[in-house]
């Protein structure tokens, strides 16, 4: 099984009580609370902290994107891969992701996604998302155009790729009289794509019939296996096998010295279970953006929310694996064993973790967790 | 008199109508909330109009049509709705997202309606303040903001008084879709409507909410400006749904706009 590294390049910055004023921290709380002093340096460490795990070995940098939002400053994932693609030697590059409804030139987005790729030597794992609905607001994106934006502009992105230029656009939502773009990627026929998931069964059906591969978000086991399921309906309509290395998960994780440190860091993780996903429905699923399969599938898949469960319940449910490396081997097994993947994502800073815990956290991933699980 | 429900097929969609009343054809457009069908205000109006309240496709039990791009789409369709029909040549009153798409069909073919009642319509860019983002908040806690006071609404407990029933859910969700699907950007306006107005030389009656707090006050002013032939009547103490806040009133002024002989409408007295 394969690890890879994740940090949401938080901007916890502010104090709690500021936030907790407004409805949500996702488009309602004030940039006032934006620190660009503490950004400087916290792009630095986090850029390090990328670094380091490149070094230790892990087998992939996941690199994600969202806006409006001090849960993640990542602000242009294409822009970290490029830095990350210069920095680092070894790691896959996996951008999870692109948001591809909200995205107005798809065709710009395939250049820097190439250039990505070109610059790191064919190291872009790509990945292509939905969003969450505050990306809809955002970039004022018609939310009952998600589906189908994602899908024209990820037919674009491969055309883009695949087929020679220059050539025209003529779409529903994309149009583009001469496309002919001169950055193509490294990796032929272009670089591997990956899809996540929490709880849209059209969309593990999609990634299914296309092999891309699949990565549920922080779901309870029942609910990543009944992905799973519709992933294989949609592999079987097209006769393909599927196997470990077309499946992924996500989980939060991270180890230290003792026991008693991992807890007390794991702790970190609970702000973006809670409070950072606070806020009205609208926020984050505005009218249209789901189908009303996907809307009951996510009444199901969640029936708690993550902010209502406690630290011990995150931990008990594996959302959290926060222990010393021996116990990240065990726990790291068994979820392989629930769920049968080849890629467990590991979301390894959160909030307020400091920079030392962060970097002893992913030097000891390194020495002891990594090889444990490479066989797998 | 009880009105009649119908399906009327245009381009392939079949339409849900609530038609009632006699007299002269008044065409009815339903805004955001859907086709709320024969409500107080309409069993008056229809005494002496015969009153045609289609439901719009996307919304309601009418069928779909997810390819509409824009209330421009909508206003060409109850133009052919008019045809199918055969309205002949209906007065059209609209309310808020109706009211825009009246005013549409009116810019697109002046010589297709008769007079023309607005009724607290959004597609004209405030000069001040904002259009409410209706998506924006749970439809909870949007519904009490469309009106000045639910306590003085009569038929508030019959239209909202009770949890709504899975059908109902459904059917609210669908018309909040289809108003995303038509409306979402440039949000609630046409920056091209304010050229196209001064076309519309029919008869017009502009109704406005003194305190509606969805679509400002002052949107009603500028439609009054750019039509010709316009009237504004503000009524105090009101929200953005003057036909159920004020029924009584608000059929009165219609009715008075309507029967009257055309050189009695225009300049600008305000009630």
């Amino acid at each position: 099984m394969k690890l890879y590294y994740f940090s949401e390049m938080p901007h916890h910055e502010f104090p709690d009580e500021e936030g907790a004023k407004y409805p949500s921290l996702r488009l309602e709380f004030p940039n006032r609370f934006f620190d660009a002093a503490r950004a400087h340096t916290n792009y630095q460490r986090y850029l390090d902290e990328y670094e380091l795990a490149d070094r230790v070995g892990f087998d992939g940098l996941m690199i994600n994107e969202h806006h409006s939002t001090p849960s993640c400053v990542d602000v242009g994932a294409n822009m970290t891969a490029a830095v990350l693609g210069r920095t680092t030697k070894r790691a896959k590059l996996l951008i999870l992701g692109n948001i591809l409804p909200i995205e107005d030139n798809p065709v710009r987005m395939a250049e820097q996604i190439a250039m990505a790729d070109l610059i790191s030597g064919g190291r872009v794992l790509s990945g292509f998302v939905r969003g969450v609905g505050v990306e809809t607001w955002w970039s004022n994106s018609n939310p009952v155009h998600n589906r189908e934006r994602f899908e024209e502009c990820h037919d674009l992105i491969l055309k883009c790729w695949t087929e020679p230029g220059p050539f025209r656009w003529e779409g529903r939502h994309y149009h583009f009289r001469h496309v002919n773009p001169w950055c193509l990627p490294l990796q032929k026929p272009h670089p591997p794509i990956w899809i996540p998931g929490t709880a849209s069964p059209e969309t593990a059906i999609w990634a299914g019939r296309r092999g891309y591969t699949y990565v549920p978000f922080l779901v309870p086991f029942d609910v990543a296996r009944e992905l799973f399921d519709y992933y294989r309906e949609g592999a079987a309509e097209v006769g393909r096998t599927v196997t470990a290395d077309d499946l992924g998960f996500l989980i939060c994780a991270v180890t230290a010295d003792t026991k008693a440190k991992a807890l007390e860091a794991g702790r970190h993780f609970v702000w973006r279970m809670g409070p950072t996903l606070r806020g009205p429905v609208e926020f984050f699923a505005p009218v249209g953006m789901r189908s009303r399969a996907g809307s009951q599938f996510a009444l199901r898949a969640r029936p708690r929310s993550l902010g209502s469960m406690s630290y011990d319940e995150l931990v008990d449910a594996h959302f959290i694996i926060a222990g010393t490396p021996d116990e990240l081997i065990d726990r790291f097994a068994h979820v392989q064993r629930e769920l049968g993947i080849g890629h467990l994502l590991l979301e390894a800073q959160e909030s307020r973790m400091d920079h030392p815990t962060t970097m002893r956290s992913i030097e000891l991933m390194g020495a002891k967790v990594i090889p444990a699980l490479a066989a797998l | 008199m009880r009105p009649q429900e119908k399906t009327i097929s245009v381009g392939g969609i079949d339409v849900h109508a609530w038609v009632g009343g006699q007299g002269d054809p008044l065409l009815v457009l339903h805004g955001a909330g859907g086709n709320r069908g024969w409500t107080r205000w309409i069993e008056q109006v229809a005494e002496r109009f015969t009153v045609w309240a289609p439901t719009h496709p996307g919304f309601g039990s009418s069928g779909d049509a997810d390819w509409m791009e824009g209330i421009d789409d909508l206003a060409r369709f109850h133009l052919w709705f008019i045809d199918a029909a055969g309205l002949g040549r209906p007065h059209v009153l609209g309310h808020s997202i109706g009211g825009w798409t009246a005013a549409e069909m009116a810019a697109m073919s002046p010589s297709s309606i008769d007079k023309l009642v607005l009724v607290a319509p959004v597609g004209l860019k405030p000069e001040a303040g904002e259009i409410l983002d209706v998506f924006y908040y749970p439809p909870a806690q949007l519904l009490p903001m469309t009106v000045h006071d639910p306590k003085t609404i009569a038929e508030w407990d019959a239209l909202f008084g009770h949890p709504p029933t899975p059908a109902e859910l459904e059917i609210a969700t669908r018309n909040r879709e289809m108003t995303a699907r038509l409306t979402w950007k440039p949000y609630m306006h046409n920056l091209r409507l304010a050229r196209f107005l001064p076309r519309v030389t029919n008869p017009a009656l502009i109704v406005w909410g003194r305190e509606d707090r969805i679509v400002p006050v002052v949107c009603g002013e500028q439609y009054r400006r750019l039509l010709p032939n316009a009237t504004l009547s503000v009524l105090d103490r009101c929200g953005h749904l003057p036909p159920l806040e004020q029924p009584d009133a608000f059929a009165r002024l219609v009715l008075d706009f309507l029967a009257a002989p055309p050189r009695a409408a225009g300049g600008s007295a305000r009630s």
